[in-house]
């Protein structure tokens, strides 16, 4: 037995796992100290959800180990299951059940009773506001009602180790925020949050730390703030109306400026080390020819850019597809 | 190991509470045997003559076996359709015994195998089927009915793990299950057939199903094997063979069941 580090809710070492010859999770570490809020970050494929897996003790590693609040996820799975909950890509309730009646049936699960299980059940539908649609079955609920529900089932007795894996992927951007308001409440309650995401908006609303997955590897990690410096200063994006203008605006802009294009979108960047200053530049500047311009705006880094950056090519999925 | 009683009766009560919410998953227990009842008896009945009885205590005998050996079919779809349900992965993942979440399966299964029985034999009384058991006989054919249903119950969930779909369930059971359960003395005597089904027939395990109970509830004697001339005998080792290979392979195969 190892050592094990108090302190850690999630410490990972050199995971593996393979499906045939395909190598899902290649030589991965991964610590999580207690009390935040992780996110693994990668497209579609990336492996965080074999990731996840093994670390709820639903996949058997093939090489390396990892321990959960200092239990081992092989040989000590079910303290493992007795301190974690999961909330998987697709809703882990009961489809002919109604909502109300999966919470019931979870809570007699871990051990309460009948009368309890009633009780704890009101008071999550109350929390995650869900009285209007507690008594229909799951099956009728929308995506977003019933990743309430989900988020509920989780929580029926407090976990250790919160797992969420790709939490609102596919929910429309309103219940988006309903999900991401739930999660900000549990991590204000002190949870450990471990969580999944291929949207980078949600890694940096969300969490502390970010850990960017790719191909089941790390390749980076570090706060968001962290990983937007990777990929340098801010820049002012200009875009040109039509092919002409871009042109126009090209020659014009790379007379004063250190320009970088992009031409299938029209779009020529400026570095803007001074903010605003700058951008009162160049706008002073546009503002003295007469080129049909689109938009003018001052671009912070994304975690879009740091992926970028990193690995060569967009993180979201529907970009992969445009540039295949 | 009260813990393990109390989540396989909560896991069964979830399964039988969703069941009047899916009607339509009880038809090959409700349905199925209705149409091959009357079927049978009022459109090939007329034309197929069994010397010394009447094709209702011919027929119906062979429904009941036939039917023990379609819940293979019926466990093995709901099993897949079942497995295929994210709740699983929940229960997995929580402090709850898995052995708890495939006995609460087996236990949904059986109790439908029950209904669909339930239903046949009413239905066959109705009809004009009139067995003629002694309480010795009734005890002993309620008894392999059971290991029967759970035997078969098993084999369906095992094989509702492995194949990928409940189409592809249901194609399997097609290919397999029905014709054995045709020449299996079901509707018509196994020494009328051709030598190449006769010879199937003869060691088909469904026929010492059907042989079984026709045996017991008309007190007729079928010959040709070993396991037609002692149909109990052999029914209760098929059954316990299935039990023997289908519940461990289907414990292993849960706990490795862990789709991406």
């Amino acid at each position: 037995m190892q050592p094990m580090n108090e302190s850690l809710a999630i410490e990972a070492t050199g995971l593996i796992k393979r499906f045939g010859s395909f190598t899902a999770v290649d030589s991965l570490n991964l610590y999580v100290e207690q009390g935040t809020v992780v996110s693994l970050l990668g497209p579609n494929g990336a492996g965080k959800t074999t990731i996840v897996r093994m670390l709820a003790t639903l996949l058997r590693p093939d090489g390396g180990s990892a321990r959960v609040a200092g239990y081992d996820v092989v040989s000590e799975a079910a303290r493992v299951r007795s301190v974690i909950s999961l909330t998987g890509q697709f809703a882990a309730l009961d489809p002919h059940l109604t909502a109300r009646e999966n919470l019931v049936l979870m809570a007699q699960l871990r051990g309460l009773h009948r009368r309890e299980a009633r009780a704890v059940t009101q008071q999550l539908i109350e929390r995650f506001d869900a009285n209007e649609f507690a008594d229909r079955i799951v099956k009728t609920l929308s995506g977003g009602e019933r990743r309430r529900i989900d988020l509920a089932a989780g929580l029926i007795v407090t976990p250790q180790l919160l797992v969420l894996d790709e939490p609102t992927t596919g929910l429309d951007p309103r219940s988006r925020q309903v999900v991401w308001s739930t999660i900000r409440e549990l991590v204000a309650d002190g949870v450990t949050l471990l969580l999944t995401t291929q949207y980078l908006e949600e890694a940096d609303a969300l969490a502390d730390r970010v850990v960017l997955i790719d191909h089941g590897r790390e390749i980076a990690a570090g706060t968001p703030a962290e990983l937007k410096t990777t990929v340098g200063a801010q820049r002012i994006d200009v875009v040109a109306a039509d092919n002409a203008a871009f042109g126009s605006l090209e020659l014009l802009l790379s007379e004063r400026f250190e320009v970088s294009t992009v031409p299938e979108r029209r779009t020529i960047s400026i570095p803007a080390p001074d903010e605003a200053a700058d951008l009162t530049r160049v706008s002073e500047l546009l503002a003295g020819c007469d080129v049909a311009v689109d938009e003018v705006a001052l671009r912070r880094p994304t975690l879009d850019d740091a992926f970028i950056a990193l690995t060569g090519r967009p993180a979201e999925p529907e970009l992969i597809e445009e540039a295949a | 190991m009260t813990a393990y009683v109390r989540d396989t009766a909560l896991l069964t009560a979830r399964s039988l509470r969703a069941l009047p919410r899916v009607p339509e998953r009880l038809l090959d227990v409700t349905v199925q045997p209705i149409i091959f009842i009357v079927l049978f008896l009022y459109v090939f009945g007329a034309a197929i003559h069994v010397p010394g009885i009447s094709y209702e205590d011919y027929m119906i005998p062979g429904i009941i076996g036939q039917s023990l050996a379609f819940g293979i079919i019926g466990a093995g779809v709901a099993t897949s359709n079942d497995m295929n349900e994210g709740v699983i992965d929940r229960f997995r993942s929580m402090p709850i015994s898995r052995l708890s979440v495939i006995s609460a399966q087996v236990m949904g299964q059986f109790c439908e195998q029950i209904l669909g029985m339930v239903i046949v034999v009413g239905l066959g009384l109705a009809l004009g089927w009139t067995p003629h058991l002694t309480l010795v006989h009734g005890f002993e054919l309620a008894g392999l009915i059971a290991l029967g249903m759970f035997a078969f119950t098993w084999a369906g969930v095992l094989f509702g793990m492995i194949v990928r779909s409940p189409d592809a369930m249901q194609g399997v059971g097609f290919i397999i299950v029905f014709p054995l359960s045709f020449m299996a003395g079901t509707f018509v005597p196994i020494s009328k057939m051709d030598a190449v089904p006769r010879a199937i027939a003869h060691w088909d395990p469904i026929s010492a199903l059907v042989a079984s109970v026709r045996n017991l509830t008309q007190g007729t004697h079928a010959t040709g094997s070993w396991q037609l001339t002692h149909p109990e005998l052999a029914m209760a080792f098929w059954c316990l063979l299935v039990v023997a290979v289908c519940v461990p392979l289907a414990l292993r195969r849960f706990n490795r069941k862990l789709a991406m």
